[in-house]
């Protein structure tokens, strides 16, 4: 049981995941499921797992974590995501499953490891197809409040977000919207145990 | 709303949530539980960052100490004691920002929950003192290497599909390609939550003078050439081999004794501390050996009269194309010097001159 996961060849290492993710399923005590996740997660900053973890469809696992009311489910899937996107195949499966409405709704989760996790998810699963999606309005406008932030951590992240993955334009535009007090509700932390609800546009 | 003037990254010490030690985890089972308790965490990026918080160091002048402790892990570029920073009676914090971040993750992972000097440290990454530039590069960092292991392993799927395409051969093939970039990159991360139990057979500590490559590298490029380089003779080779390693061993200690004068530690090689004239002599040394192998290769254990001096038998330069460069000139020499014309002879009359005092 105590073998090294380094010496774990690849297909005990998917059994082992594969044993995992049944687990997870069946675990009734949310305590157990808390767990389990953050295991995965932690799997998924590998990227030798990446492919199978894929196989075994833990991105939508994932995803689905990210509507629970447990603010812990919430934060260990949104960090598996984090985590997971940083690969090519798996950010595309995320946006091919419509995972980026879920991870902006993150973005108003009232715990700052959650909302850092789900900025960097999003600048990870940002094409140029999903450039339309990701960095819609309203979250343009969430980082820019972002980046006035006290906490330095999320400050610079939006920084980064804006500088890299916004156009200029789009930033001038959140900027007057900004003034204009026309705001959105994206990135405003949610009262505890409300579920996420889609944000209007501005 | 204050965001331009509070941007400097040495000040404003808070005390996060993350800077907090949580409680370890009791209730894991048994089978997913690692060689030690940890607290139910996920890692990501944005948790790590080149600059630790080190907590928990007595507050009796050990700064140096604490300082070569963990140059041991890798460049330091900056460091200084958080004053403002909540601590504990008689304890001081300490921020540190190395140069890399596999190297503040091998130091974390190495000294966290250590004892010094009679204090536990507690150390922990502290991503709120990066600037917008320093996230960025983690960032971008972190993609290119997750890009160019995935890369990899379907390149080597690929290859192997070509070969036999048996499914079972997958297993064989994953392991050996990560095993490199593992080193190369220094994981921790795996283990961290719960299955620990996985990770630690690793021998993760990088050697110090290594820094500037990743260590994996640098330890191949000893052993291999070595070899490679004196293809005459395998016989001297045996113990041209075994020689680097002894020079690095002997260069982690130093480096780590040595009093911290500067803010960064400059991993030097061991050839540089050589004194002058041993240099030149182990030099010429080597010349002669040359001339000797070159001309009987199963006479060259006659010559050697009394214990041979423990010096590194051939200058690395650190590099592998300068090896390779080196490796040419050194052998096109030993061709002329085939020819007699006795050089070491030459080197013996300038060599006294700079005695010829008054």
């Amino acid at each position: 049981m105590m073998a090294g996961r380094d010496g774990l060849s690849g297909s005990d290492r998917f059994a082992y995941l594969q044993g995992l993710v049944t687990e997870f399923q069946d675990a009734d005590s949310e305590e157990a499921k808390e767990q389990i996740l953050a295991n995965l997660a932690n799997f998924a900053y590998d990227p030798r797992n990446m492919e199978d973890l894929r196989t075994l469809q833990v991105t939508e696992l994932f995803l689905d974590m990210l509507t629970e009311e447990n603010q812990n489910l919430v934060e260990f899937g949104i960090g598996g995501l984090c985590n997971l996107s940083m690969d090519q195949e798996s950010r595309n499966q995320i946006v091919q499953t419509d995972g980026v409405p879920l991870v902006m709704g993150c973005l108003s989760s009232p715990r700052d490891e959650t909302v850092l996790s789900a900025i960097t998810t999003l600048m990870n699963l940002t094409t140029a197809t999903s450039h339309s999606q990701t960095t819609n309005g309203s979250v343009v406008l969430c980082m820019l409040r972002f980046s006035l932030s006290e906490n330095p951590r999320l400050r610079n992240l939006a920084s980064v977000f804006l500088q890299d993955y916004c156009t200029e334009e789009q930033v001038e535009k959140a900027r007057e919207h900004m003034q204009g007090h026309i705001q959105s509700a994206v990135g405003i932390p949610l009262p505890d145990n409300k579920p996420f609800l889609d944000s209007s546009q501005p | 709303m204050a965001s331009s003037e509070e941007c400097s990254v040495w000040k404003t010490p808070k005390v996060y949530k993350h800077h907090e030690q949580q409680s370890v985890c009791y209730t894991r089972p048994k089978y997913r539980e690692g060689r030690r308790l940890r607290a139910v965490k996920v890692y990501t990026i944005n948790l790590e960052s080149r600059f630790l918080l080190v907590q928990g160091v007595p507050a009796i002048g050990v700064m140096t100490e604490l300082i070569q402790l963990f140059a041991l892990y890798g460049v330091i570029e900056e460091y200084r004691v958080l004053d403002e920073y909540p601590a504990e009676q008689f304890t001081e914090v300490y921020l540190i920002k190395f140069q890399k971040l596999t190297s503040a993750r091998a130091a974390k992972r190495n000294t966290d929950e250590k004892s010094f000097y009679g204090g536990l440290l507690h150390v922990c990454y502290a991503p709120e003192y990066e600037t917008v530039e320093d996230t960025r590069q983690k960032l971008q960092d972190r993609r290119r290497y997750v890009n160019r292991v995935c890369q990899n392993k379907v390149k080597q799927i690929d290859l192997t599909n070509e070969k036999s395409i048996t499914p079972s051969c997958s297993n064989t093939l994953r392991a050996p390609i990560p095993q490199n970039e593992e080193e190369e990159y220094g994981y921790e991360h795996n283990g961290q939550n719960s299955n620990t139990s996985c990770y630690s057979g690793v021998p993760l500590l990088p050697l110090p003078p290594q820094e500037g490559h990743p260590p994996s590298k640098g330890a191949l490029r000893d052993r291999i050439f070595p070899a490679e380089d004196k293809m005459g003779s395998l016989h001297q080779f045996t113990d041209t081999r075994e020689q680097p390693t002894v020079c690095l061993k002997q260069d982690s200690f130093s480096h780590g004794n040595r009093p911290a004068s500067g803010k960064t530690f400059n991993p030097t090689p061991s050839v540089r501390f050589m004194p002058r004239p041993a240099h030149l002599e182990s030099r010429k040394r080597k010349m002669e050996d040359k001339e000797d192998t070159s001309l009987d290769v199963t006479d060259n254990i006659a010559p050697i009269i009394g214990p041979k001096l423990p010096e590194p038998p051939k200058i690395d330069m650190e590099d592998e194309s300068l090896n390779i460069t080196a490796n040419l000139i050194r052998n096109k020499i030993t061709k002329i010097a085939t020819v007699p014309e006795l050089k070491p002879a030459e080197k013996n009359t300038t060599t006294p001159k700079p005695r010829r005092r008054i």
